[in-house]
Parts: C-alpha cells; structure tokens; sequence
C-alpha cells in the first residue's frame, strides 16, 4: 500500500499552486462565484485558455487530441486544487462530453470537437434532464426525427446550466419512440445558435441562473450524433461512473476560514475554539474531510489501473457532497446569529460565504445523481442487492 | 460475497491493495482462523476462565504470529505495521478470544519503543516463541487514558520501587506473566505529563491480586490491584518520569492496530448480513431487493470501505516512519463511530433472527462497543484531532 503522492505528482501540485497563485484574479473568482460555474464570464474564458495551454484541462487524453496523455491521477490532482482555490473545474466539454466522444465518438467527431475543448476554446452545456425525466433519466422525451442527412428536434429540456453561455448542448434525445425507454436515446451535438432553440431562465436559490431548453424544429446534421444511434443511454451510464466525482477540497477551503474564525473569535471571555463542544465538531468535520480525501483519490487509483469504478464513484460522490453540507451546517453554529449575514453587510463574517456556501450546497446533493440514487447503485453494484 | 475493496493489482504509485506478501498472509490467516475460531469458539472463550486455548496459542507462535512485529534478534520476523494490520483484520473477522492483542500490541509495542537491549533480548524472544504473555496496565477508576488519570504510585526505596493503587480495565492480567504498569514517580506540578513512568512487574508478585471485570463482550479485562508491590530497579521500563510520550505512541498505534480489528469485523458483518438479504422473502420479494433495506446497505458498505482507508493509510504511515498522531486519532475516532453504526444497521436489516444469542452476529456488536471504548473512543481521538489541528 501506498497513501503519497509519487515524486512528480509532488512537483505538480506545487506547479499547480503556483499557477493558481500567478493566473487567478479577485475578478475571476468573482465571476464564478456569481456564474456558479467557471465559464460563460470574460475572465473564465480568458483564465480556461491559459490552463488548457498547459493541458491542464485534459491531462489524461491522448497528446493527438491535446492532452498530455498522463494519469488520472494528475487530473484528478488539478481538479481538488483548483477547487480549493475556490474554482470547481466541472467543464462539460472536457468531464463528460469529451471523455465520451473519446470513448465511442467517430475519428471525425474527435478530430472536429477534442483538440478545441482542450484548448478551453469550447464549451459544452448538458442536455439531459427534462420535467418528466430527472433521476429517471430514460424517461426523457425530447423528439429527434430522423430526416436523412438530418435530425428535427422538437421538445423541452429543463434545469441546463449554462447553455446560455456555452456553445453546444451536449443533448440526450428520443430517437426511438416504440419500444423500451432505454433503447431509443441518441446523444448529439447541438450549436446552441441552431434557429429553433430558445432559453429562458430559472433562478436557483443559490442566486446562480440555470435555464430551460425549448426545442421547435430544430436542425442537427446527423454527423453530430455521437456512436450508434439508440445508444445513447449506455453510453450515458457507462461515462456517469467515470465522471461522478466530486472534488473535496471546495469545502476544505471554506472549512479552514470556519476554524479561523473560530479561532480568532471570542466569547464569553475565551475564544471559541476552546469550547469543547466546538473543537468535537471541528475536529469531526477535519475527519470527514480526509475520508473524502481518501474516497476522492481511490477513484484515480481505480482509473489508472483501466478499471472502472462504479459503485466507488457514487460513494465518493455521494460522501463528498454530505459533507460539504455538514460542514455549512457545523459552521453555522459556530456562526451563530451572525451565520445569517450576506455578503455586502459590515458585519457579515468570512464575508458572507458561509451564507452563500449554506444555500448553495443545497443542490450537490441532488444534481448529478441524487445521494438516494447513488445509494441504490451502492447497494446493487457494491454489494449485489436485487433491483427493487 | 462482497468483493473487498483491496481487489486491485498495485504498482509504485498511489496503492489502495495490499502488497502479494500481504495477500498471502491474509488468506491462510482467513482459512486458518476459520478453522480453528468458529462462533461456537468465541462463545465457549467468553465463558472460559482462562479465555483461551493452549492448543491454538500455539499453533499461533508455529505461524510466526507473535514475533511478526519483532526484528530478527529477538526471534521476530520483522514484519512491518502494515502486516500486523492484515493479521489483526483476520483476528477481527472472527473475534479471535485471547491474549494475542494485548502481548503484542500492548505488551509488545510498548517495549519496542520504550524497552532496553536487555529488556528487549529477555522478553521478546520469549513472547515470540509463546512463553511470555503480557499486558498493559493503564486506566484506574477514572475510566480514561487521559495522563490526569494517572494516580498508581511508585515510590523508590533504595534499589526497587514500591507501587500501590489500583488499576482497571487491564486487559488479559489474569494470564499474563508480566504487566507494564503505568505509575506516577512525582507528583504533577501542573503538567500531568510529567512524573508519569512505565515498570514491568510480574504477576506472580506478592501484593498483587487481579479480579476479572464481567464484561458485555465476554473478553477478559481485569482489575489488577498493587499493593505495596516490590519492583527491582532495573524493571524501570524507559526514563524516569518520561513514560508519558511513550505512552502516546503506544496509544496511537494500538489505536490504528485495533482499528484493522475493527474493519475486519466489519466486513465479516457484511458477510453475515448481505448474502441472507438476497435469500429472505417478504411481500414476495427479497428483503434486499427494498429500498429503505438497500439504503441502510449502502451506509453499511460506506462506513466499512472509508474505515479500512482509514486504518490502512494510518498503518502505512506508522510503516513508512512517517507522522501519524493526527491519521491514527482521525483513525480510531471514524472508525469507531462506523464501525458501532454498521453493527447496528446489520442487526437492523437482518431483523429479528440477528437478535438470536445462536446468530454470530451479535458477536460483532459486541465487539464493536468494547474495542470503541479501548483505547479511546471517538470523542477521545476528535479532542486529540482538535489539538492536531491547532484548536
């Protein structure tokens, strides 16, 4: 067994650190804090470049496609710095898109799509849920009739961050209307300028806009479709247990302003850092964190030696995102009354980010699998549970 | 049978599996103990005076068992942590009875890091040929191993010292041939770290009487009683006054190694639990095949999975010569807070057959509060994490 890092992974966290140190401005965390995502911004666009220049977006592709055909490890490494830093790396075109047209994308749709994404020239949007089809994915509806040379899209999509600023919609659509649910699904590639396709806004409690997605006959040339045609829904499984994953160290940061503050912070003539009620909670908190630690490299681990996991990447996933709200949760009673404070007011501690985190960390329990759907996955694939 | 965690092939880089030493070593532990420990064992130890065998110690020393933490001098096989880690797991998955955790980790650990060449040459070699059992006494009526705690005092008169108090909680006094006593040589000033020294006495010792505690898990722990017990200079174990940094290491390593207790015994409540799951029906339908079962499940596999990352990083850092205060008491206070949960969700999910005295699985519940509070239980090691942390 061994828990450190290898020599070069070592040296590229420092590297890392220190271009983080170099190329992130106030701005750009700003921006992203307001966005609730690091694109769509003039600062994020200009700040995505300069990492995909390193191949830091895609470390792990081949050199062919621009990556720099490393480990999992490394990305996995970029990615828990960079949230640390306060900037999540969760870009579609490069998580989820890209590793799929990688996988089972035609040579063309590689050579078109991969080289740009890597180079943050690019991004992707995805198109998945709709209001009937959420955890129950298969249930999606959206239409694409096949006509040819072309597919015509007629629909709705719901809850698609950022396709009002990305430049595709990475879209799962009904290309089979007879026949089981999960056999009629085709992905695609959609220019998010298609005439036909209208966003409007959905405002989430976090302040972030997310977007609803209507389709009216829409044009998509066929060779976006991404593989075969009605595979789309094991295409879509096979990437969620490569790309679930989510990076610990976003609350690590937040969690660390929390034991400052504790420290720094006195009542009833001692600081409360020495309430023993607080350094139990702290301290649990601190555990948890290295727990995720440990689930969240385990995943690199699996990756690297070219298996894939499953039932682990909904259990880091799953972990991880409890935490993160235990942690928004335990800082609010160190907090107290003043835990409630927004950014912009004087009074308001860490400056207002706790308030923000508390709200925000509502939804990461939810998206991407809800911790009761990954629960399942845990129960059948971990430990071979009959499906219900 | 779930497939455990460590099924992966390691290289050089960031390794979650154990090494093929250590794969062997695991699976003729697993198919020895099974053997030799089945739950009729464990029930009939519990019960025993001695609570355990002459005939499986043993065969234990002819595996090399004793001495696998011991450099080679002293009869050991110079195993690393990590391998004692492997061991103790499969100790744990069948509740392995007796005085093997307490002559090696208590009695064996604490005299590799405080012991002289000549204290070390004497007993060890002894311990891994199975002829010395020991044990360490710490805890007295306070019920912690907090240094405040620490009240057993050993005078000096001339050329031996006088120990008299009483300590509790002692674990396997009633067999062993030599107790590490933990006594006060001065009086604190302020700092209960200070003045607290480490003596090896012989049970045999006039003055010295040990009474088994009646215990939820059957094991035997004792209260081993000093009274104006003569002990021979030499039998200082470490510097004068200077036990109490020894003692914290012993702490946390005995900490991390019963943690891989622990998680052993975790996943053999996996074992139990899971397989009967899939085969019982009601409503027509397996019991597993429900979601409020599966979810209960899928906690059960999370507390096991990040418990053995847990106590394995912890014992890889204790291999590597690395720090490890702040991963052994993160260590023991996860795993037991999880490894206490996943008992109680196994003894949920399987319902009212699990409660039965004949189902082994009780066995593990037990064993889950008893190795909690040893050593420090949860909120023990958060306070220590807290300080870590510069709380």
């Amino acid at each position: 067994m061994d828990f450190g890092f290898k020599k070069e992974e070592s040296e590229l966290i420092e590297e890392v650190r220190e271009f983080i140190e170099q190329k992130i401005t106030s701005e750009l965390v700003e921006e992203t804090h307001q966005l609730g995502a690091i694109y769509g911004g003039a600062e994020a666009r200009e700040f995505i470049k300069k990492l995909g220049a390193r191949g830091w977006l895609t470390p792990a592709w081949p050199r062919d496609y621009g990556g720099l055909d490393s480990s999992e490890m490394v990305t996995y490494i970029i990615r828990d710095e960079m949230a640390y830093a306060g900037l999540p790396l969760y870009f579609v075109a490069a998580y989820n898109a890209g590793p799929m047209i990688l996988r089972d994308g035609s040579e063309e749709m590689k050579r078109e799509f991969l080289p740009p994404i890597a180079r943050g020239e690019i991004e992707f949007a995805l198109g998945y849920t709709e209001p009937q089809a959420g955890s129950d994915l298969a249930a999606l509806n959206i239409r694409a009739e096949d006509r040819g040379d072309h597919f015509l899209l007629n629909g709705q999509k719901m809850f698609n961050t950022s396709t009002h600023v990305a430049d595709y919609h990475w879209l799962a659509a009904r290309t089979n209307f007879d026949g089981p649910k999960h056999k009629g699904i085709s992905l695609m590639v959609v220019d998010l300028k298609s005439p036909g396709i209208t966003i409007r806004p959905l405002i989430t409690m976090a302040g972030w806009r997310t977007n609803e997605v209507y389709y009216d006959d829409v044009v998509v040339p066929k060779k976006n479709m991404m593989g075969e045609k009605n595979r789309g829904f094991y295409y879509l499984m096979g990437a969620l247990d490569f790309e679930r994953m989510f990076a610990p160290s976003a609350y690590k940061r937040l969690f660390e302003e929390i034991v400052d503050y504790a420290r720094e912070t006195v009542f009833n003539g001692r600081p409360l850092s020495k309430d023993p009620l607080i350094r139990q909670k702290l301290a649990q908190m601190a555990i948890e964190l290295e727990v995720s630690k440990l689930l969240y490299y385990q995943l690199a681990y699996i990756l690297d030696r070219e298996k894939i996991p499953n039932y682990q990447a909904s259990m880091e996933k799953m972990f991880a995102t409890e935490v993160a709200q235990r942690i928004c949760n335990t800082g609010m009673e160190v907090l107290g009354l003043y835990g409630q404070l927004k950014k912009g007011d004087p009074r308001a501690p860490l400056a207002g980010k706790l308030e923000f985190f508390y709200r925000s960390s509502v939804v990461e329990t939810i998206y991407a699998g809800t911790s009761e759907i990954q629960r399942n996955i845990i129960a059948e694939r971990g430990l071979g549970l009959p499906r219900g | 049978m779930q497939k455990e965690v460590w099924a992966f092939q390691g290289d050089n880089r960031m390794d979650y599996d154990l090494n093929e030493e250590q794969q062997i070593l695991r699976d003729s532990a697993r198919s020895f103990l099974a053997k030799q420990c089945p739950g009729t064992f464990v029930r009939e130890m519990a019960e025993d005076e001695k609570g355990y065998t002459s005939e499986l110690w043993r065969k234990m020393v002819e595996l090399g068992w004793m001495g696998i933490l011991f450099p080679e001098q002293y009869g050991g096989y110079e195993g690393s942590f990590l391998d004692l880690a492997v061991l103790l797991y499969e100790m744990g998955y069948v509740c392995l009875p007796g005085p093997y955790f307490s002559t090696v980790v208590h009695g064996g650990i604490t005299l590799l890091e405080a012991g002289s060449e000549i204290q070390k040459g004497e007993i060890l070699p002894k311990v891994a040929s199975g002829e010395e059992i020991l044990t360490l006494a710490w805890t007295e009526s306070g019920g912690s191993y907090a240094p405040q705690e620490i009240s057993l005092k050993a005078d000096l008169h001339h050329d031996h010292y006088v120990l008299t108090g009483t300590k509790l909680f002692v674990p396997d006094a009633h067999v062993a041939g030599k107790i590490i006593c933990v006594a006060r040589t001065q009086e604190p000033a302020g700092d209960y770290e200070e003045g607290v020294s480490l003596f090896i006495v012989e049970r045999e010792n006039p003055g010295l009487t040990v009474h088994v505690h009646s215990t939820l898990a059957g094991d035997k722990q004792c209260e081993v009683e000093f009274n104006q017990v003569q002990v021979p200079g030499e039998n200082l174990l470490g510097e004068l006054h200077m036990g109490w940094p020894v003692l914290q290491k012993v702490l946390q390593k005995a900490s991390v190694a019963k943690c891989a207790q622990m998680i052993g015994g975790g996943q053999r409540a996996i074992d139990l639990t899971v397989p009967y799951l899939k085969e019982r029906e009601q409503f027509g339908r397996p019991v597993g095949s429900f979601q409020a079962v599966k979810h209960h499940c899928a906690n059960i596999l999370t507390l096991l999975d990040t418990s053995k990352f847990m106590t394995f990083q912890a014992a890889w850092r204790i291999s590597e010569g690395l720090s490890f205060e702040k991963e052994a008491s993160m260590c023991k206070a996860w795993v037991s807070d999880s490894y206490r949960q996943l008992v109680a969700l196994a003894h949920q999910v399987m319902g009212g057959i699990g409660f039965m005295e004949e189902h082994d699985l009780q066995l593990y519940f037990k064993q889950a509060k008893t190795s909690e509070l040893a050593f420090g239980d949860a909120r023990f090691h958060r306070e220590l994490v807290a300080q870590q942390l510069g709380l």
